[in-house]
């Protein structure tokens, strides 16, 4: 399983790379506007195509680019039931955090778990290969925790249920 | 890893303190306490019409007519014979300790006291236990509903005798975080083997399928309990690693952004300094 | 030499000695400027913004610039603006989906403007005025190029045929390629540029490809789709080379041979640069604030930190430059060394 991380991550990885090519754009429909396209979708022209980069059925990436702004969507893998609330807590409490987060969506796409939402004006004031270097990482984390604090769960179940049937 | 305990500490320390207190020959102080303990169970301890030298403990459980049907009226009178005393207005039991007349085993009465709520409950499984010993079956099933969302059953087999709690979780969450937890139950036997067999099933009516079959303590009264309290430390414990990591990641993000341009400081011989 | 900060006020910076001093600022925008432009001859600058507003700013006596409102009558933001060769008119691109050519009206002591409409279907990115006065090449968010005639009969004499073509009323399409015809698809067209004897037209689009249209042979084009990402500027060097820069943030030199484009050198030898010694203070600081202990990974390796989006000739002319500058989103404007790149195609030297 591992082994298919990493391709995956890579290819997520110069994806996004090729598609964070951001410049200020405004709106050619609204007059003194100036909005994120991708968000928008008002000119057809303005949009690239999106890009689906899927692990596996359940873990995939979505990127939708446009001139001014690109759209990453995350879909977390949630093998059972725990790991479905866990994740579904985790970007909830994220998504509550939006502002600091700065690039996050406050809701994601339909049919992901999390969306960040990159402008020109991110690109502009911070360094577009760590901007990349988060969502990466960002991947890699949720990942990892979401599987610790599963076993962190089970762990005490179990514990906690020997302890009590000990009395017996 | 904490335990809940089937007696209330509370109720014990008070008595404690009274009792020693009077040991030691210091004024009786007036005292009215009322105190929740799990299940809307509530204690009062008061002096019974300002007598300060005698400390009476009343209990009220909401259901304490299902467990009348039991009898726990006679099981405790049994229990705590000449203690038992009126029942106070509003109340469903009460016990009446004389201070001026301690025991010399009082730890032990204090402990009984302690238990008050657990005996209550008691007189059911005592109950159907005798009957499961005799062999008597067919006997009517016990229903205790010792909490707005949370139902006891209990029945006597020939061979066994099975309590089944039904609970409500009321977040969808909790119903997942108390699947594991009850996983985790159903294969505890290898713990202990002397253990009750624990069953569960989610959704499934309950006298169906979701049984604990259990040849039980008294303390089985607070698996619930138990349940609950693990299953919010679970969440508070989810909750803090949330929370670490949401930062943690912040900080990933804040890699991102160029360093603010550092304002020029003074060395201390007045040089410029410029951090490269 | 007058430098945009991506911002509402341009800041017109001096040279003496060696730094760079501001000496005058230029607020009349109200919206992020978008476009700047000098003429040379004239010593006036032209400047337009998302406002959808064009200011010319003359010098008075005492060096301070006094701005003159321009007509462009367009209702999207500004995107571009080009002085004519002869810096009798200027043409401004705009989210409008049109091209103004504005020129100044003697009896009205005004700015006016003319529009350029069909066949543009999407925003205006880049502009470039043929060597002719006439000749105005753009390059728009809908993948194409085009050649328009951009000649004003109330100021100028009837423009001679050229190899673009003979007969040139204002607005008339003298060409139209996809922006990257090769490839079929193409992209956004970044930036457009006629070569100094206005026979070639080279631009770069958003899929990351170099072209040359040649009209003295037919219209015929050459496109290179490099591995870099995007570039969102190309500047003529030569005759046949061409500085293109963008989102690699390294400006690159091509060349051209024959049928093809080819790269002839990086301008920018990335190197990773020499991380001093890291205070104890500064350690704990980015441990705290990114949770890492090492910042030395952070910038880019090469000169500019963010992506260029201007390239111009800096000391020469398109013919033969000898330096050039770039400016990018990161803030800074940095003088190339080309001539000696050309001549030796090594030993390239940063000003």
């Amino acid at each position: 399983m591992a082994a298919t991380l990493k391709p995956y991550l890579t290819a997520v990885r110069h994806t996004l790379t090729a598609a964070m090519c951001l410049e200020d754009f405004s709106s050619q429909v609204v007059e003194r506007h100036n909005k994120p396209e991708v968000e928008v979708r008002t000119s057809k022209e303005l949009l690239l195509t999106p890009v689906t980069i899927s692990r596996n059925e359940k873990e995939r990436v979505l990127i939708e680019s446009s001139i001014n702004s690109i759209r990453v969507s995350i879909a977390i893998k949630q093998a059972d039931e725990i790991e479905k609330i866990l994740s579904h807590k985790f970007m909830r409490f994220m998504m509550m955090r939006a502002e600091n987060f700065v690039i996050l969506r406050r809701k994601p796409v339909q049919g992901y778990d999390i969306s960040f939402l990159i402008t020109n004006h991110h690109t502009e004031a911070m360094y577009k290969h760590k901007l990349v270097d988060f969502l990466i990482t960002f991947m890699e984390e949720i990942d990892r925790e979401i599987s610790e604090m599963k076993l962190a769960v089970n762990a005490r179940a179990r514990i906690c249920a020997e302890e009590f049937l000990k009395r017996f | 890893m904490i335990l809940l305990e089937p007696n209330n500490r509370v109720v014990e320390e008070t008595l404690t303190l009274k009792f020693k207190n009077a040991q030691a020959g210091v004024k009786h102080e007036s005292i009215d306490v009322t105190l929740a303990d799990f299940d809307g169970v509530l204690f009062h301890i008061s002096n019974p019409n300002g007598d300060k030298t005698k400390v009476r403990v009343s209990i009220s459980l909401k259901f304490y007519k299902d467990l009348q049907e039991h009898g726990a009226d006679e099981l405790l009178q049994k229990i705590y014979g000449d203690l038992v005393t009126a029942t106070e207005e509003g109340y469903n039991v009460s016990l009446l300790v004389d201070l001026e007349n301690i025991p010399d085993d009082w730890e032990s009465l204090v402990k009984k006291i302690g238990l008050l709520k657990t005996n209550c409950f008691a007189s059911v499984f005592v109950k159907y236990f005798e009957f499961q010993e005799k062999g008597e079956e067919g006997a009517k099933r016990a229903v205790v509903h010792y909490r707005d969302e949370e139902t006891m059953y209990v029945e006597a087999k020939a061979d066994r005798v099975t309590v089944v709690f039904s609970t409500i979780f009321r977040d969808e969450d909790d119903v997942v975080i108390g699947k594991v937890f009850m996983q985790e139950f159903k294969e505890g036997r290898k713990a202990s083997h002397t253990a009750p067999q624990v069953l569960f099933s989610h959704r499934e009516p309950p006298l169906e399928l979701q049984n604990t079959d259990a040849r039980v303590g008294d303390n089985i009264g607070y698996i619930t309990d138990y349940l609950h309290y693990h299953i919010k430390c679970s969440k508070a414990y989810i909750h803090s690693r949330m929370r670490a990591k949401t930062s943690e990641i912040l900080k990933v993000l804040n890699r991102a952004r160029p360093e603010a341009k550092s304002t020029e400081k003074k060395t201390i011989s007045g040089r410029t300094f410029r951090p490269s | 030499m007058p430098g945009t900060q991506q911002e509402i006020d341009v800041a017109i910076y001096e040279r003496s000695g060696g730094d760079w001093r501001r000496v005058d600022q230029l607020d009349q925008h109200d919206l992020r400027v978008t476009g700047i432009d000098w003429a040379p001859k004239s010593n006036r600058i032209v400047t337009c913004a998302a406002d959808r507003n064009a200011y010319v700013w003359t010098q008075e006596a005492g060096g301070k610039w006094r701005p003159t409102l321009v007509l462009l009558r367009i209702n999207r933001a500004a995107t571009c603006v080009k002085w004519s060769p002869e810096e009798n008119k200027f043409a401004v691109g705009s989210g409008a989906r049109l091209i103004s050519v504005c020129y100044f009206e003697q009896e009205n002591d005004w700015w006016v403007s003319k529009h350029i409409k069909k066949p543009i279907r999407s925003t205006i990115t880049s502009l470039d005025w043929h060597p002719n006065n006439v000749l105005l090449a753009a390059g728009s968010t809908d993948f194409k190029v085009r050649v328009f005639s951009a000649y004003i009969k109330d100021i100028e004499g009837k423009p001679s045929a050229t190899c673009w073509g003979t007969k040139m009323p204002l607005g008339q399409l003298m060409a139209e390629v996809s922006g990257s015809a090769a490839a079929g698809g193409g992209g956004w067209v970044h930036d457009v540029q006629f070569s100094a004897s206005g026979q070639q037209l080279a631009w770069c689009a958003h899929d990351s490809s170099v072209s040359v249209l040649d009209a003295a042979d037919g219209n015929k084009v050459i496109t290179l789709r490099t591995d870099q990402l995007p570039y969102r500027s190309i500047s003529w060097v030569g005759a046949n080379a061409l500085v293109a820069a963008g989102y690699s943030c390294c400006p690159m030199l091509y060349v051209i041979e024959g049928d093809a484009i080819k790269l002839a050198a990086k301008l920018d030898q990335a190197q990773k640069k020499e991380g001093g010694g890291v205070s104890a203070m500064r350690k704990f600081q980015s441990l705290d604030k990114q949770s890492r202990s090492d910042a030395d990974d952070t910038s880019l390796a090469t000169l500019h930190q963010n992506s260029i989006c201007v390239t111009r000739v800096f000391e020469g002319d398109r013919s033969s430059a000898r330096r050039i500058s770039t400016s990018g989103t990161d803030g800074l404007l940095v003088i190339w060394d080309v001539q000696s790149l050309q001549s030796s195609m090594a030993g390239l030297k940063i000003k």
